[in-house]
């Protein structure tokens, strides 16, 4: 399906596009729609190949927003990649940037103060349980539990450790678990 | 690194304060952090970098810019490093942060995925994805709780983060419903405790 026919690009932008707005709570919240858009309506990817380029979506470094890259790569070659990757992102980047002018234009205020002050345990709370989640939806059963409580105890004791060598321990830990 | 604590600076005063970033230097940060940050969970590594090492952002402000970033939609990275880059530049330190961000993972996902199609699935390697994402909620939990430290002293305030964590993480409830009842009980709390002092 490769070339980057116009057809298919301007198809990638209309399905990234739209789902860049509403994705609230993160990219995983549109995940299934993402799926759905790939596999069954535009048969841009097979089912195998979509769980695929999920799997690689997560182990590349950088935001795992870039599952839409790969999928308009697949789709429509580079260009088809560049399309959705914009498509999906530039959308909620600009009206975070407006939010965030307009949160900034108020700087000062008692009630500005209340408002971050009384939002910071809240987001902190939503953090925790985004990680939480994360295991909840994981294959990986109760090593991945420990592992993680494990990581979290090393971070938190030295928080300016690089946590690269810690991903690889575990990493290689896991590749000696019995499958 | 300095352990020297960061010095104080008030709400007013941040902007002018702090001596300019230049831009290049904004993007460069961020496209070294876009190329090393394995796993997910770019807000953890965004804190990571931008408060605990570099200290561009100080605690609260990074929560108050998780804050607008939850009620905001799209991938939470891409918003907070909107929101970084605008804090220390505007929109010319926003742009240089978000291509810095997006433009070296771009590129190496698509010579991943170039590479991986002629290796096909690798029981090995899924399960080791499974560990690097245990430690990636490690980093996740982490910077919740050491953020936390600053942006919740109150025991109401931890009060509220517990029942948030427990309710979205652990009961699985939906964060939009969540959010509505506990982040105006919060702010309310957080608006009395200001008019005391």
């Amino acid at each position: 399906m490769r070339g980057g026919s116009g057809d298919a690009i301007l198809a990638l932008v209309l399905v990234f596009m739209p789902l860049s707005l509403v994705s609230f709570g993160g990219g995983n919240a549109v995940l299934a729609a993402i799926a759905q858009q790939s596999v069954a309506v535009h048969h841009w990817t097979s089912a195998r190949q979509f769980a695929d380029l999920f799997a690689l979506s997560r182990a590349a470094p950088g935001p795992g927003s870039m599952l839409a890259a790969l999928i308009g790569w697949q789709a429509a070659g580079i260009a088809g990649a560049a399309a959705a990757a914009v498509a999906f992102h530039l959308p909620s980047a600009v009206i975070v940037y407006a939010a965030g002018r307009l949160w900034g234009r108020w700087r000062g205020a008692a009630w500005h103060a209340a408002i971050e002050r009384g939002l910071a345990p809240v987001a902190g709370g939503l953090f925790l349980a985004g990680g939480v989640a994360v295991l909840r939806l994981s294959p990986g059963g109760w090593p991945q539990w420990a592992a993680a409580l494990a990581a979290t105890i090393v971070l938190l004791r030295w928080p300016r450790l690089h946590p690269v060598p810690l991903l690889l321990a575990a990493a290689g830990l896991f590749a000696l678990l019995p499958g | 690194m300095p352990e020297t604590p960061a010095p104080h600076r008030d709400r007013e005063a941040t902007p002018a304060a702090a001596p300019p970033i230049a831009l290049l230097r904004i993007f460069a940060v961020f496209l070294q952090l876009g190329c090393t940050s394995f796993g997910g969970g770019m807000a953890g590594w965004l804190y990571r970098e931008m408060v605990l090492k570099r200290r561009w952002i100080d605690d609260e402000s990074f929560l108050a810019m998780l804050a607008v970033a939850q009620v905001t939609p799209g991938s939470n990275g891409v918003k907070m490093t909107a929101l970084i880059g605008q804090r220390l530049r505007g929109a010319a330190g926003a742009t240089a942060a978000l291509a810095g961000l997006l433009g070296g993972p771009f590129a190496i996902v698509l010579a991943i995925a170039a590479v991986y199609a002629g290796i096909g699935r690798n029981p090995i390697v899924y399960r080791m994805l499974d560990g690097v994402a245990a430690a990636v909620v490690g980093l996740t939990l982490a910077t919740g709780l050491h953020s936390l430290r600053h942006g919740a002293r109150s025991p109401a305030a931890i009060a509220i983060a517990a029942a948030t964590a427990v309710s979205v993480g652990l009961l699985g409830w939906p964060i939009l419903p969540v959010v509505a009842v506990l982040a105006p009980l919060s702010i309310a709390l957080a608006f009395v405790k200001i008019g005391r002092h």
